[in-house]
Protein backbone atom coordinates (compact mmCIF):
# COMPACT_ATOMS: atom_id res chain seq x y z
CA UNK A 1 0.00 0.00 0.00
CA UNK A 2 2.30 2.38 0.91
CA UNK A 3 4.82 1.72 -2.71
CA UNK A 4 1.10 2.41 -4.36
CA UNK A 5 1.38 5.24 -2.56
CA UNK A 6 4.87 6.42 -3.20
CA UNK A 7 4.52 5.72 -6.79
CA UNK A 8 1.09 7.53 -7.16
CA UNK A 9 2.15 10.45 -5.38
CA UNK A 10 6.01 10.50 -7.02
CA UNK A 11 3.94 10.51 -10.44
CA UNK A 12 1.20 13.45 -10.05
CA UNK A 13 4.25 15.43 -8.79
CA UNK A 14 6.82 14.68 -12.01
CA UNK A 15 3.81 15.82 -13.75
CA UNK A 16 3.21 19.38 -12.23
CA UNK A 17 6.72 19.57 -12.09
CA UNK A 18 7.18 18.39 -15.73
CA UNK A 19 4.44 21.51 -16.84
CA UNK A 20 6.30 23.87 -14.78
CA UNK A 21 10.00 23.01 -16.14
CA UNK A 22 7.66 22.74 -19.68
CA UNK A 23 6.55 26.35 -19.32
CA UNK A 24 9.39 28.07 -18.11
CA UNK A 25 11.98 26.63 -20.98
CA UNK A 26 9.08 27.79 -23.53
CA UNK A 27 9.51 30.94 -22.07
CA UNK A 28 13.43 30.77 -22.86
CA UNK A 29 14.71 32.64 -25.78
CA UNK A 30 17.99 30.42 -25.75
CA UNK A 31 15.85 27.33 -25.40
CA UNK A 32 13.45 27.90 -28.33
CA UNK A 33 17.06 28.80 -30.63
CA UNK A 34 17.68 25.02 -29.50
CA UNK A 35 14.46 23.99 -30.19
CA UNK A 36 13.99 25.69 -33.59
CA UNK A 37 17.54 24.53 -34.88
CA UNK A 38 15.27 21.41 -35.86
CA UNK A 39 13.70 23.84 -38.69
CA UNK A 40 17.04 23.58 -40.52
CA UNK A 41 17.66 19.66 -40.43
CA UNK A 42 14.26 19.39 -41.55
CA UNK A 43 14.86 22.01 -44.38
CA UNK A 44 17.69 20.35 -45.51
CA UNK A 45 16.52 16.88 -44.76
CA UNK A 46 12.67 17.06 -46.47
CA UNK A 47 13.54 20.05 -48.66
CA UNK A 48 11.27 20.62 -51.49
CA UNK A 49 11.69 17.43 -53.52
CA UNK A 50 9.50 15.29 -55.69
CA UNK A 51 5.74 15.97 -56.76
CA UNK A 52 2.93 15.94 -54.54
CA UNK A 53 -0.38 13.45 -55.46
CA UNK A 54 -2.84 14.63 -57.55
CA UNK A 55 -5.99 13.80 -57.16
CA UNK A 56 -9.69 13.36 -59.54
CA UNK A 57 -12.59 15.42 -59.56
CA UNK A 58 -14.19 12.50 -57.16
CA UNK A 59 -11.84 13.07 -54.46
CA UNK A 60 -12.62 16.84 -54.36
CA UNK A 61 -14.26 17.89 -50.14
CA UNK A 62 -17.42 19.03 -50.58
CA UNK A 63 -17.03 21.53 -47.79
CA UNK A 64 -13.86 23.40 -48.04
CA UNK A 65 -12.77 24.84 -44.73
CA UNK A 66 -12.93 28.87 -44.61
CA UNK A 67 -10.01 29.03 -42.14
CA UNK A 68 -10.05 31.99 -39.60
CA UNK A 69 -8.55 35.19 -42.24
CA UNK A 70 -11.59 37.65 -42.70
CA UNK A 71 -12.07 39.00 -46.15
CA UNK A 72 -10.22 42.10 -46.26
CA UNK A 73 -12.47 45.21 -45.04
CA UNK A 74 -9.67 47.89 -46.64
CA UNK A 75 -11.09 50.44 -49.07
CA UNK A 76 -8.64 49.38 -52.04
CA UNK A 77 -9.90 45.78 -51.27
CA UNK A 78 -13.90 46.74 -51.47
CA UNK A 79 -13.34 48.73 -54.54
CA UNK A 80 -11.80 45.80 -56.01
CA UNK A 81 -14.85 43.68 -55.35
CA UNK A 82 -17.21 46.48 -56.60
CA UNK A 83 -15.38 47.01 -60.23
CA UNK A 84 -14.64 43.05 -60.64
CA UNK A 85 -11.22 43.53 -60.05
CA UNK A 86 -10.81 45.31 -63.54
CA UNK A 87 -8.45 47.67 -61.76
CA UNK A 88 -6.48 45.07 -60.54
CA UNK A 89 -3.08 44.39 -61.16
CA UNK A 90 -0.11 42.22 -60.04
CA UNK A 91 2.89 43.92 -59.21
CA UNK A 92 5.87 41.81 -59.71
CA UNK A 93 8.90 44.20 -58.76
CA UNK A 94 12.03 44.55 -55.91
CA UNK A 95 15.38 42.96 -57.54
CA UNK A 96 14.25 42.33 -61.31
CA UNK A 97 14.95 43.66 -65.02
CA UNK A 98 11.48 43.83 -65.86
CA UNK A 99 8.71 45.12 -63.69
CA UNK A 100 4.97 44.11 -64.07
CA UNK A 101 2.28 45.11 -63.65
CA UNK A 102 -0.35 42.03 -64.89
CA UNK A 103 -4.21 42.84 -65.30
CA UNK A 104 -6.50 39.98 -64.10
CA UNK A 105 -7.10 39.10 -67.70
CA UNK A 106 -3.18 39.21 -68.48
CA UNK A 107 -3.04 36.45 -66.12
CA UNK A 108 -6.53 34.59 -67.17
CA UNK A 109 -3.95 34.60 -70.56
CA UNK A 110 -0.83 32.69 -69.00
CA UNK A 111 -3.37 30.63 -66.76
CA UNK A 112 -1.41 26.94 -67.88
CA UNK A 113 -1.69 24.64 -64.60
CA UNK A 114 -4.90 22.38 -63.65
CA UNK A 115 -3.98 20.30 -60.23
CA UNK A 116 -6.50 18.54 -58.25
CA UNK A 117 -4.53 18.36 -54.95
CA UNK A 118 -4.89 18.54 -51.02
CA UNK A 119 -4.37 21.12 -48.91
CA UNK A 120 -2.95 20.26 -45.26
CA UNK A 121 -3.39 22.94 -42.53
CA UNK A 122 -0.87 23.10 -39.89
CA UNK A 123 -4.22 22.80 -37.31
CA UNK A 124 -4.21 19.14 -38.39
CA UNK A 125 -6.47 19.27 -41.03
CA UNK A 126 -6.99 18.20 -45.02
CA UNK A 127 -8.99 19.12 -47.58
CA UNK A 128 -8.85 18.68 -51.39
CA UNK A 129 -10.02 21.03 -54.37
CA UNK A 130 -9.24 21.76 -57.97
CA UNK A 131 -7.17 24.67 -58.77
CA UNK A 132 -6.57 26.41 -61.72
CA UNK A 133 -3.59 29.09 -62.42
CA UNK A 134 -0.25 30.17 -63.46
CA UNK A 135 2.57 28.52 -62.57
CA UNK A 136 4.47 30.86 -60.35
CA UNK A 137 7.81 30.31 -61.93
CA UNK A 138 6.84 31.42 -65.31
CA UNK A 139 5.37 34.97 -63.53
CA UNK A 140 8.75 34.99 -61.94
CA UNK A 141 10.49 34.41 -65.24
CA UNK A 142 8.61 37.35 -67.29
CA UNK A 143 10.00 39.87 -64.77
CA UNK A 144 13.85 38.68 -64.81
CA UNK A 145 14.91 38.29 -61.37
CA UNK A 146 18.76 39.60 -60.96
CA UNK A 147 21.34 37.36 -59.85
CA UNK A 148 21.44 38.80 -56.30
CA UNK A 149 17.64 38.02 -55.89
CA UNK A 150 16.96 35.25 -53.34
CA UNK A 151 13.32 35.05 -52.06
CA UNK A 152 10.10 36.12 -53.17
CA UNK A 153 7.78 38.04 -51.03
CA UNK A 154 3.95 37.61 -51.40
CA UNK A 155 1.57 40.97 -50.02
CA UNK A 156 -1.55 40.23 -49.56
CA UNK A 157 -4.21 42.61 -49.07
CA UNK A 158 -5.31 41.33 -46.18
CA UNK A 159 -4.23 42.86 -42.23
CA UNK A 160 -5.00 41.49 -38.83
CA UNK A 161 -6.96 43.27 -36.14
CA UNK A 162 -4.06 44.94 -34.95
CA UNK A 163 -3.10 46.44 -38.95
CA UNK A 164 -0.72 44.22 -39.09
CA UNK A 165 0.59 43.33 -42.96
CA UNK A 166 -0.14 39.95 -43.97
CA UNK A 167 2.98 38.51 -45.82
CA UNK A 168 4.50 35.54 -47.16
CA UNK A 169 7.61 34.25 -48.85
CA UNK A 170 9.85 31.68 -50.60
CA UNK A 171 13.01 30.72 -51.39
CA UNK A 172 13.98 30.88 -55.54
CA UNK A 173 14.71 27.08 -55.33
CA UNK A 174 11.03 26.41 -53.65
CA UNK A 175 8.98 29.06 -55.96
CA UNK A 176 10.40 27.05 -58.94
CA UNK A 177 8.61 23.74 -57.88
CA UNK A 178 6.41 23.17 -60.97
CA UNK A 179 3.42 22.83 -58.69
CA UNK A 180 3.33 25.83 -56.98
CA UNK A 181 1.10 28.42 -58.81
CA UNK A 182 -1.02 31.76 -58.90
CA UNK A 183 -4.41 30.40 -58.53
CA UNK A 184 -7.27 32.03 -60.34
CA UNK A 185 -9.75 29.27 -59.72
CA UNK A 186 -11.18 27.14 -57.55
CA UNK A 187 -13.51 24.02 -58.41
CA UNK A 188 -13.81 25.59 -61.78
CA UNK A 189 -15.14 28.80 -60.24
CA UNK A 190 -13.10 32.00 -60.14
CA UNK A 191 -11.73 32.59 -56.61
CA UNK A 192 -14.51 34.68 -54.18
CA UNK A 193 -13.79 37.12 -52.47
CA UNK A 194 -13.76 35.22 -49.33
CA UNK A 195 -11.30 32.33 -50.04
CA UNK A 196 -8.61 35.13 -51.74
CA UNK A 197 -9.79 36.51 -54.63
CA UNK A 198 -8.60 37.33 -57.42
CA UNK A 199 -5.03 35.69 -56.78
CA UNK A 200 -3.76 33.37 -54.01
CA UNK A 201 -0.82 30.96 -53.76
CA UNK A 202 -1.10 27.50 -53.79
CA UNK A 203 2.13 25.53 -52.55
CA UNK A 204 1.04 21.95 -51.95
CA UNK A 205 4.49 20.96 -50.72
CA UNK A 206 3.84 22.72 -47.76
CA UNK A 207 1.43 23.70 -45.32
CA UNK A 208 -1.26 26.26 -46.20
CA UNK A 209 0.05 28.90 -44.14
CA UNK A 210 2.31 29.56 -46.47
CA UNK A 211 -0.30 29.92 -49.10
CA UNK A 212 -1.27 33.65 -49.04
CA UNK A 213 -4.83 34.69 -50.37
CA UNK A 214 -5.54 37.91 -51.90
CA UNK A 215 -2.27 38.60 -53.17
CA UNK A 216 -1.32 42.23 -55.05
CA UNK A 217 2.56 41.95 -54.98
CA UNK A 218 5.56 39.56 -55.67
CA UNK A 219 8.65 40.89 -54.38
CA UNK A 220 12.30 39.94 -55.25
CA UNK A 221 14.72 40.30 -52.17
CA UNK A 222 18.25 39.16 -51.20
CA UNK A 223 17.00 38.85 -47.60
CA UNK A 224 13.97 38.45 -45.30
CA UNK A 225 15.70 40.38 -42.28
CA UNK A 226 14.14 43.98 -42.96
CA UNK A 227 10.81 42.87 -43.91
CA UNK A 228 8.20 43.51 -40.47
CA UNK A 229 9.02 40.95 -38.26
CA UNK A 230 12.22 39.50 -40.12
CA UNK A 231 10.96 36.03 -40.36
CA UNK A 232 9.78 36.22 -43.74
CA UNK A 233 6.12 35.84 -43.31
CA UNK A 234 3.36 37.06 -40.60
CA UNK A 235 2.97 33.44 -39.30
CA UNK A 236 6.35 33.41 -39.10
CA UNK A 237 6.59 36.29 -37.27
CA UNK A 238 4.39 34.69 -34.74
CA UNK A 239 6.27 31.60 -33.96
CA UNK A 240 5.51 29.25 -37.00
CA UNK A 241 8.34 27.75 -39.24
CA UNK A 242 9.19 29.27 -42.80
CA UNK A 243 10.30 25.87 -44.06
CA UNK A 244 6.47 24.64 -43.37
CA UNK A 245 7.09 21.27 -45.09
CA UNK A 246 6.60 19.37 -41.76
CA UNK B 1 23.44 -12.26 2.80
CA UNK B 2 25.21 -9.83 0.46
CA UNK B 3 23.53 -9.90 -2.75
CA UNK B 4 25.82 -9.78 -5.89
CA UNK B 5 26.14 -7.21 -8.35
CA UNK B 6 26.87 -7.16 -11.83
CA UNK B 7 27.24 -4.31 -14.49
CA UNK B 8 24.44 -4.51 -16.46
CA UNK B 9 23.65 -1.47 -18.97
CA UNK B 10 26.82 0.00 -20.70
CA UNK B 11 26.99 3.89 -20.41
CA UNK B 12 25.62 4.64 -24.66
CA UNK B 13 22.22 2.01 -22.95
CA UNK B 14 21.95 4.39 -20.04
CA UNK B 15 22.65 7.95 -21.87
CA UNK B 16 19.80 6.60 -25.02
CA UNK B 17 17.36 5.18 -22.53
CA UNK B 18 16.99 8.74 -20.82
CA UNK B 19 17.31 10.60 -23.90
CA UNK B 20 14.68 8.48 -25.22
CA UNK B 21 12.55 8.82 -22.25
CA UNK B 22 12.65 12.47 -22.56
CA UNK B 23 12.13 12.76 -26.08
CA UNK B 24 9.08 10.93 -25.54
CA UNK B 25 7.78 12.73 -22.47
CA UNK B 26 8.12 16.05 -24.47
CA UNK B 27 6.67 14.31 -27.46
CA UNK B 28 3.57 12.93 -25.65
CA UNK B 29 2.54 16.60 -24.10
CA UNK B 30 3.67 18.69 -26.99
CA UNK B 31 1.69 16.30 -29.58
CA UNK B 32 -1.66 16.59 -27.61
CA UNK B 33 -0.81 20.03 -27.46
CA UNK B 34 -0.58 19.72 -31.83
CA UNK B 35 -4.11 17.37 -31.36
CA UNK B 36 -5.74 20.11 -29.83
CA UNK B 37 -5.65 22.53 -32.96
CA UNK B 38 -7.85 19.99 -34.87
CA UNK B 39 -9.49 17.71 -32.05
CA UNK B 40 -10.85 14.76 -34.26
CA UNK B 41 -9.29 12.14 -35.84
CA UNK B 42 -10.20 10.87 -39.70
CA UNK B 43 -9.89 7.16 -40.96
CA UNK B 44 -9.33 8.94 -44.66
CA UNK B 45 -7.04 10.98 -46.73
CA UNK B 46 -9.07 14.26 -46.45
CA UNK B 47 -11.15 15.13 -42.89
CA UNK B 48 -14.43 13.44 -43.78
CA UNK B 49 -16.89 14.05 -41.09
CA UNK B 50 -18.21 10.73 -42.69
CA UNK B 51 -14.85 8.73 -41.32
CA UNK B 52 -14.66 10.65 -38.32
CA UNK B 53 -13.47 7.89 -35.62
CA UNK B 54 -13.20 9.84 -32.49
CA UNK B 55 -13.65 13.66 -31.76
CA UNK B 56 -13.51 15.76 -28.51
CA UNK B 57 -15.51 18.62 -28.22
CA UNK B 58 -17.33 21.19 -25.84
CA UNK B 59 -20.79 21.17 -27.07
CA UNK B 60 -21.37 24.03 -24.79
CA UNK B 61 -19.88 26.19 -21.87
CA UNK B 62 -19.27 23.91 -18.97
CA UNK B 63 -19.14 20.11 -20.60
CA UNK B 64 -17.12 18.21 -22.73
CA UNK B 65 -17.63 15.12 -25.03
CA UNK B 66 -15.51 12.04 -26.01
CA UNK B 67 -17.35 10.87 -29.26
CA UNK B 68 -15.56 7.38 -30.53
CA UNK B 69 -17.21 5.39 -33.26
CA UNK B 70 -20.21 7.39 -32.93
CA UNK B 71 -20.90 7.01 -29.20
CA UNK B 72 -20.84 10.05 -27.05
CA UNK B 73 -19.06 10.11 -23.64
CA UNK B 74 -19.55 12.87 -20.90
CA UNK B 75 -15.81 13.42 -19.98
CA UNK B 76 -16.17 17.32 -18.58
CA UNK B 77 -13.05 18.12 -16.31
CA UNK B 78 -10.95 15.89 -18.29
CA UNK B 79 -11.43 16.09 -21.76
CA UNK B 80 -13.29 18.73 -24.02
CA UNK B 81 -14.01 21.32 -21.43
CA UNK B 82 -10.61 21.48 -19.32
CA UNK B 83 -8.28 23.33 -17.66
CA UNK B 84 -6.44 25.72 -20.33
CA UNK B 85 -3.38 25.93 -18.81
CA UNK B 86 -3.82 29.66 -17.39
CA UNK B 87 -5.94 28.70 -13.68
CA UNK B 88 -9.47 28.90 -16.18
CA UNK B 89 -11.19 26.76 -18.06
CA UNK B 90 -12.09 26.30 -21.83
CA UNK B 91 -13.45 24.50 -24.52
CA UNK B 92 -9.90 22.35 -24.91
CA UNK B 93 -9.45 18.86 -26.18
CA UNK B 94 -6.49 17.83 -23.82
CA UNK B 95 -6.02 19.66 -20.48
CA UNK B 96 -3.47 22.07 -19.59
CA UNK B 97 -1.40 19.83 -17.17
CA UNK B 98 -0.58 17.68 -19.61
CA UNK B 99 0.35 20.01 -22.76
CA UNK B 100 3.75 21.70 -23.70
CA UNK B 101 3.34 24.60 -23.58
CA UNK B 102 0.36 24.23 -20.94
CA UNK B 103 -1.81 27.15 -22.67
CA UNK B 104 -3.01 26.87 -26.49
CA UNK B 105 0.14 27.77 -28.12
CA UNK B 106 0.13 25.66 -31.93
CA UNK B 107 3.39 26.94 -33.02
CA UNK B 108 5.36 26.74 -29.87
CA UNK B 109 4.29 23.34 -29.33
CA UNK B 110 5.18 22.22 -33.32
CA UNK B 111 8.66 23.67 -32.03
CA UNK B 112 9.14 20.84 -29.55
CA UNK B 113 7.43 18.29 -31.12
CA UNK B 114 9.59 18.88 -33.93
CA UNK B 115 12.75 19.09 -32.76
CA UNK B 116 12.27 16.38 -29.73
CA UNK B 117 11.07 13.86 -32.86
CA UNK B 118 14.75 14.33 -33.82
CA UNK B 119 16.12 13.36 -30.37
CA UNK B 120 13.85 10.27 -30.43
CA UNK B 121 15.19 9.65 -33.81
CA UNK B 122 18.84 10.18 -32.83
CA UNK B 123 19.01 8.06 -29.50
CA UNK B 124 16.77 5.22 -30.88
CA UNK B 125 18.76 4.59 -33.78
CA UNK B 126 22.31 4.97 -31.43
CA UNK B 127 20.51 2.61 -28.78
CA UNK B 128 20.07 -0.04 -31.52
CA UNK B 129 23.47 0.12 -32.98
CA UNK B 130 25.62 0.06 -29.52
CA UNK B 131 23.05 -2.68 -28.38
CA UNK B 132 23.73 -5.11 -31.16
CA UNK B 133 27.57 -4.07 -31.29
CA UNK B 134 27.68 -4.86 -27.62
CA UNK B 135 25.44 -7.74 -27.65
CA UNK B 136 22.97 -6.67 -25.23
CA UNK B 137 20.37 -6.20 -28.00
CA UNK B 138 20.59 -9.60 -29.21
CA UNK B 139 19.49 -11.03 -25.17
CA UNK B 140 16.32 -8.52 -25.45
CA UNK B 141 15.25 -9.86 -29.58
CA UNK B 142 12.29 -12.16 -29.12
CA UNK B 143 13.56 -15.53 -31.01
CA UNK B 144 12.28 -18.35 -33.09
CA UNK B 145 12.91 -20.51 -30.23
CA UNK B 146 10.61 -18.11 -27.76
CA UNK B 147 7.65 -18.51 -29.35
CA UNK B 148 6.67 -21.92 -28.14
CA UNK B 149 7.30 -20.40 -24.04
CA UNK B 150 5.03 -17.21 -24.50
CA UNK B 151 1.86 -18.73 -23.58
CA UNK B 152 3.48 -20.65 -20.46
CA UNK B 153 4.64 -17.28 -19.17
CA UNK B 154 1.06 -15.85 -19.26
CA UNK B 155 -0.13 -18.62 -17.51
CA UNK B 156 2.84 -17.74 -14.96
CA UNK B 157 1.83 -14.21 -15.02
CA UNK B 158 -2.14 -14.77 -14.22
CA UNK B 159 -0.79 -17.72 -11.43
CA UNK B 160 -1.98 -20.83 -13.27
CA UNK B 161 1.32 -22.27 -13.36
CA UNK B 162 4.09 -22.52 -10.79
CA UNK B 163 7.58 -22.10 -12.66
CA UNK B 164 8.10 -19.75 -15.44
CA UNK B 165 9.54 -21.55 -18.29
CA UNK B 166 13.23 -21.25 -18.71
CA UNK B 167 14.84 -18.41 -19.86
CA UNK B 168 17.77 -16.21 -19.92
CA UNK B 169 18.08 -12.35 -18.86
CA UNK B 170 14.91 -11.48 -20.09
CA UNK B 171 11.52 -13.56 -19.90
CA UNK B 172 9.88 -14.47 -23.52
CA UNK B 173 6.72 -11.75 -22.90
CA UNK B 174 9.52 -8.94 -21.64
CA UNK B 175 11.34 -10.23 -25.24
CA UNK B 176 8.01 -10.22 -27.76
CA UNK B 177 7.37 -6.38 -25.80
CA UNK B 178 10.57 -4.48 -26.08
CA UNK B 179 10.74 -6.16 -29.69
CA UNK B 180 7.44 -4.57 -30.47
CA UNK B 181 8.74 -1.45 -28.83
CA UNK B 182 11.87 -1.30 -30.64
CA UNK B 183 11.27 -2.53 -34.15
CA UNK B 184 7.34 -2.11 -34.86
CA UNK B 185 6.05 1.01 -32.68
CA UNK B 186 8.60 3.50 -32.14
CA UNK B 187 9.59 3.24 -35.71
CA UNK B 188 6.58 3.49 -36.91
CA UNK B 189 5.23 6.40 -35.60
CA UNK B 190 7.93 8.64 -36.48
CA UNK B 191 6.87 7.16 -40.02
CA UNK B 192 3.38 8.24 -39.31
CA UNK B 193 4.53 11.53 -38.40
CA UNK B 194 6.73 12.02 -41.31
CA UNK B 195 3.78 10.56 -43.40
CA UNK B 196 1.74 13.90 -42.09
CA UNK B 197 4.41 16.39 -43.95
CA UNK B 198 3.02 17.73 -47.20
CA UNK B 199 6.45 17.68 -47.99
CA UNK B 200 7.70 14.17 -47.22
CA UNK B 201 4.22 13.12 -48.98
CA UNK B 202 5.33 15.52 -52.03
CA UNK B 203 8.81 13.48 -52.27
CA UNK B 204 7.48 9.88 -51.00
CA UNK B 205 4.08 9.69 -51.80
CA UNK B 206 3.30 6.41 -51.81
CA UNK B 207 3.94 6.39 -47.91
CA UNK B 208 1.08 8.12 -46.76
CA UNK B 209 -1.04 6.40 -48.83
CA UNK B 210 0.00 3.05 -47.16
CA UNK B 211 -1.03 4.50 -44.04
CA UNK B 212 -4.44 5.34 -45.65
CA UNK B 213 -3.77 8.79 -46.12
CA UNK B 214 -2.77 11.96 -44.25
CA UNK B 215 -5.71 12.01 -41.92
CA UNK B 216 -5.31 8.68 -41.21
CA UNK B 217 -1.50 8.58 -40.49
CA UNK B 218 -2.75 10.91 -37.99
CA UNK B 219 -5.14 8.75 -37.12
CA UNK B 220 -2.25 5.86 -36.29
CA UNK B 221 0.40 8.76 -35.33
CA UNK B 222 -2.23 8.89 -32.46
CA UNK B 223 -2.60 4.64 -31.76
CA UNK B 224 0.82 4.31 -31.82
CA UNK B 225 1.40 6.99 -29.28
CA UNK B 226 -0.85 4.97 -27.09
CA UNK B 227 -0.13 1.66 -27.50
CA UNK B 228 3.73 3.03 -26.57
CA UNK B 229 2.19 4.88 -23.42
CA UNK B 230 0.49 1.71 -22.57
CA UNK B 231 4.00 0.00 -22.38
CA UNK B 232 5.48 2.59 -20.91
CA UNK B 233 2.28 2.51 -18.21
CA UNK B 234 3.47 -1.63 -17.75
CA UNK B 235 7.17 -1.27 -17.59
CA UNK B 236 6.48 1.49 -14.67
CA UNK B 237 4.61 -1.13 -12.82
CA UNK B 238 7.00 -3.94 -14.21
CA UNK B 239 10.53 -1.71 -12.43
CA UNK B 240 8.19 -0.58 -9.28
CA UNK B 241 7.04 -3.65 -8.77
CA UNK B 242 10.57 -5.79 -8.65
CA UNK B 243 12.59 -3.17 -6.94
CA UNK B 244 12.33 0.53 -7.96
CA UNK B 245 15.84 1.04 -6.13
CA UNK B 246 17.63 -1.66 -7.66
CA UNK B 247 16.04 -0.66 -11.34
CA UNK B 248 17.08 2.93 -10.85
CA UNK B 249 20.36 2.10 -9.82
CA UNK B 250 21.33 0.10 -12.64
CA UNK B 251 19.84 2.53 -15.32
CA UNK B 252 21.92 4.96 -13.89
CA UNK B 253 24.76 3.61 -12.71
CA UNK B 254 25.12 0.34 -14.52
CA UNK B 255 25.24 -1.75 -11.43
CA UNK B 256 22.36 -4.51 -10.75
CA UNK B 257 21.78 -6.34 -7.79
CA UNK B 258 20.83 -9.92 -8.76
CA UNK B 259 18.08 -11.35 -6.78
CA UNK B 260 17.79 -14.84 -5.01
CA UNK B 261 16.92 -16.71 -8.35
CA UNK B 262 18.74 -14.61 -10.63
CA UNK B 263 22.16 -15.80 -12.55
Amino acid sequence: MKRKLFIATSLSAALSACSAIGNKLNDSPTFHKVLNSAEDVNEVFIGTRGRVREYTERDISANFPLDSLDTPSDSTYTQLIRDHFASYRLTVDGLVEHPQHLSLSQLQHLMNVTQITRHDCVEGWSAIAKWQGVRLADVLALARPRPNARYVVFYSFDRDSNDTQYYESLSLEQAAHPQTLLALRQNGKPITPDRGAPVRLRIPTQLGYKSAKWVYRLQMVASLKDLYGGKGGYWEDQGYEWYAGV
Amino acid sequence: MERKAVYRHSVATRATHWLFFLAFLALVSSGLQIFNAAPYLDASDKSDPAHRVLSIEAPRDGVGTVTMFGRTFVTTGWLGWTDDGMGGKAPRAFPGWITIPSYQDLADGRRWHLFFAWIMIVSGIAYIIWGFARGDLQQLVLRREDLPKLWPMQLYYLRLRKEPPPHGKYNPLQKLAYTLVIFVFAPLIVISGLALSPGFDAWVPWLTQAFGGRQFARLWHFVLMLALIGFFVAHLVLVATTGVINHLRSMVTGWYKLGPHEA
